[in-house]
């Protein structure tokens, strides 16, 4: 409610703000990348237990991101971030192929909420600088995200937190996909 | 090198805005073409909201706050309405979302800054609404802190020298908090959706004390469940006292109080019902909670002393005041002394069920020696228990244990009277009585009036006295059989066959039938009598009963002890369980019952 009455407000001044959700299994990598984005800088972190929000601005646009908690008994929780979000953003460590499956069912129990269908899906397959990653292909070959998600727009974009790259990349997809709103 | 940006296939459109159900349902519970509020209409917004949860409730109270300031009156009277029934029906969420400032600003936009002469409807509606919020949720709700600000705007009107109306106290009856007995699971239930509302709508302000404040309860949320475990019980321990107040304050008024005080009294009434209807709670927290012993002891216990109540007072009302003047549940003040006490409960219990009566049983611990040997003697033959010979009426009630199949084991679970839980601490010897103590008559003892309370009644001493009288003249009045009917239910009726055998016994033949269309399955019956009486019960003759059948399945049993000039002065009361499937539902049934006196 009080989001479209800023965005609006936004339009006339050509900025816009929106609200980003940061979700995926914890040690991917969430962390990481809000503070390489808000500061630039790598901030080492333990595991989130709760959230962190920050507002990072990239190219006349306003993004509120919340990075919640990717722990397991964190993750009934987040379902309560989900009102108003504009875009989330899925983070799956891509050299935790173990995991992949569990990070799948996570982010299809995001999606199929009602409160969620709305929003673009933006997959970062995080940590490509590892040996063992999976190449964002085939993250998202994995995910099958083309047969499931019919009226949604989404990407899969790899990305290092560490160096940064992929990051802004994602932020002006994001951006890109939503101006009509 | 490996990054790249992936788009599916298919082309991808966004789709249309789809209405939002809440708006639809809101909208058409405050449409200016109705005649009047439409409670039905209110109410499924109600229900939704309680559905859905999550932003419902903010969106809800946003959206009518912006209808209760549209110009047209009509359509402010009915939004105000239906804002009336979501406070009174949704519960905490609502709750908040009234109580945050931006809404209750945008609630008195429309009022000038200085008190008109009248006040026009929708005003007075909207000092009425304010008023009593005032005087419950932010008075009474468990959550009060978070309700600080309708305070702060009643005190605001009032400083601008608005007058708010006095409430009449039925209006506020409604949303006092209720002082109902709910289970663990329930509690939780219910702090989970407190809890998570005000999450959801700290993170929607998105204040820095707001986020912060989020960022803690989500760590309760997420981590710390025991400790709303601990909070649940210590709320679970907190109604039991009061109910027991209650239970005792009914027990001191049937009492006291004459029929004609009776008939019409409605603090008797609400006593009565709010027992009555913290029962089927009891069940429940037994249910979750069947790891503390302790706890479902006291439960089961108070249940007991309940139904006792309940029963005097269903006397009371016919009028029978002999009858009722008899259950005296004295254990009350024993038995829900323990429910606030989590250890060392035991040592009061071998009090409450040792000495259930005011007579009689004071002097258990010489009885209780000799009566252990004797009891460990007629113990040593279990052929002659088997054979059950009527005239061996000495047989003691452990033989019951050993004679009967396990549907005594079942009953004995229903009791959940522990076996130490009875033993008297002073006396080793009476360790083997200690075993026939567990079984399911203890449930049933404080039944036994004064009158029958010669040692027989007293537990410690189960056989002792019934020696004697063994050698009876057999009753002439053996034949004669009453017929009575236990319990009809929507698919199983039990009926009795009572006659007398001798002078003490008596024989109960148990018919049942099945009325519904459904085949019964794993039918189990369990009885059983005060402590003072022997039951002998046989096998019943089949367990499942086919559809429709009249009278089906039987099961015999005998009543040693009963004596008929005992029964004449306090009549004997079953307990009755049964258990069974049908439609692979299981069910249970279970009541007391008086017997006829044959």
């Amino acid at each position: 409610m009080g989001n479209s009455i800023s965005k609006t407000l936004g339009k006339l001044f050509g900025s816009r703000e929106m609200k980003i959700l940061m979700l995926g299994l914890d040690n991917a990598g969430k962390t990481t990348i809000l503070y390489k984005l808000k500061l630039n800088k790598i901030k080492t972190s333990t595991p989130t237990v709760g959230f962190n929000v920050e507002t990072v601005s990239y190219k006349n646009v306003k993004f509120n991101m919340w990075d919640v908690g990717g722990q397991e008994r964190l993750r009934p929780l987040w379902r309560h971030y989900f009102p108003a979000t504009t875009a989330l953003i899925f983070v799956i460590d891509s050299s935790d192929t173990e995991r992949l499956n569990e990070a799948k069912e996570e982010l299809y129990s995001i999606i199929s909420e009602k409160e969620m269908e709305n929003v673009v899906l933006l997959v970062w397959a995080n940590k490509q600088d590892l040996k063992n990653a999976m190449k964002p292909q085939e993250i998202s070959d994995f995910l099958q995200l083309s047969e499931n998600l019919k009226n949604q727009l989404w990407c899969v974009i790899g990305s290092n937190a560490l160096s940064g790259q992929g990051l802004l990349e994602g932020l002006s997809w994001i951006s890109n996909n939503t101006s009509k709103k | 090198m490996s990054h790249g940006v992936y788009l599916g296939d298919t082309p991808v459109r966004r789709p249309g805005i789809s209405t939002n159900p809440l708006m639809r349902k809101i909208q058409r519970a405050c449409r200016m073409t109705l005649p009047e509020p439409d409670i039905a209409l209110n109410l499924d917004v109600a229900d939704y909201i309680n559905e859905k949860q999550g932003a419902t409730a903010h969106d809800a109270t946003t959206t009518i706050v912006k209808l209760i300031n549209s110009r047209d009156t009509h359509t402010a009277v009915f939004a105000l309405s239906l804002l009336d029934v979501l406070v009174k029906n949704c519960g905490y969420p609502i709750h908040l979302q009234i109580s945050r400032k931006d809404f209750l600003n945008e609630l008195v936009k429309r009022f000038p800054e200085h008190p008109p002469m009248r006040y026009s409807k929708v005003q007075r509606l909207i000092l009425t609404a304010i008023e009593e919020w005032y005087q419950t949720v932010s008075k009474h709700s468990p959550y009060k802190d978070d309700m600080t600000y309708i305070r702060d705007m009643r005190r605001l009107l009032k400083y601008k020298g608005y007058v708010l109306p006095k409430i009449q106290a039925e209006d506020l009856a409604v949303m006092r908090p209720t002082d109902q007995l709910k289970s663990v699971s329930e509690i939780q239930k219910e702090q989970e959706i407190a809890q998570a509302a005000k999450l959801e709508e700290l993170i929607r302000s998105g204040k820095p004390d707001d986020l912060r404040e989020a960022n803690k309860l989500m760590k309760v949320m997420a981590g710390f469940k025991e400790d709303n475990m601990v909070n649940a019980k210590q709320s679970i321990n907190t109604e039991l006292n009061k109910l027991k107040r209650k239970a005792d304050l009914l027990n001191e008024m049937l009492n006291t109080s004459t029929e004609a005080d009776l008939q019409n009294n409605e603090t008797v009434e609400e006593l009565y019902s709010a027992l009555k209807t913290s029962q089927p709670k009891f069940q429940k927290i037994i249910e979750e909670e069947h790891e503390d012993d302790d706890l479902v002891q006291s439960l089961l216990k108070f249940n007991d002393a309940i139904n006792q109540l309940i029963e005097k007072y269903a006397l009371l009302k016919i009028g029978n005041r002999e009858a009722a003047e008899r259950i005296n549940p004295a254990n009350l003040n024993d038995v829900t002394n323990n429910i606030s006490q989590t250890g060392g409960a035991l040592a009061n219990e071998i009090n409450l069920i040792d000495f259930d009566d005011d007579t009689g049983a004071a002097s258990p611990a010489p009885a209780s020696s000799s009566a252990g040997s004797s009891n460990n003697n007629s113990n040593s033959d279990p052929l002659i228990d088997l054979l059950g010979d009527l005239n061996i009426s000495s047989t003691p009630i452990t033989s019951t244990n050993t004679t009967n199949n396990n549907q005594f084991l079942s009953s004995e679970v229903d009791g959940g009277i522990s076996l130490d839980s009875t033993v008297p601490p002073s006396s080793s010897n009476t360790v083997p009585i200690s075993a026939s103590s567990g079984d399911p008559f203890d449930l049933l003892s404080d039944f036994s009036s004064p009158n029958v309370s010669t040692p027989t009644a007293n537990l410690s001493a189960p056989t002792a006295t019934t020696t004697s009288p063994i050698i009876t003249t057999p009753s002439a009045t053996a034949n004669s059989s009453v017929r009575a009917n236990v319990s009809k239910s929507a698919k199983i009726q039990i009926d009795v066959l009572v006659s007398r055998e001798d002078n003490s016994t008596i024989k109960i033949k148990t018919l049942f039938s099945n009325s519904s269309p459904d085949l019964v399955k794993d039918f189990v019956y369990s009885m059983a009598v005060p402590k003072s009486f022997n039951l002998k019960l046989q096998p019943q003759s089949s367990s499942t009963l086919a559809a429709f059948t009249n009278e089906g399945v039987h099961q015999n049993a005998l009543v040693e002890n009963a004596v008929r000039e005992n029964l004449e002065k306090k009549p004997l009361k079953i307990k009755w369980k049964a258990t069974y499937n049908i439609n692979s539902n299981p069910v249970e049934e279970t009541a007391i019952f008086q017997l006829p006196v044959v």
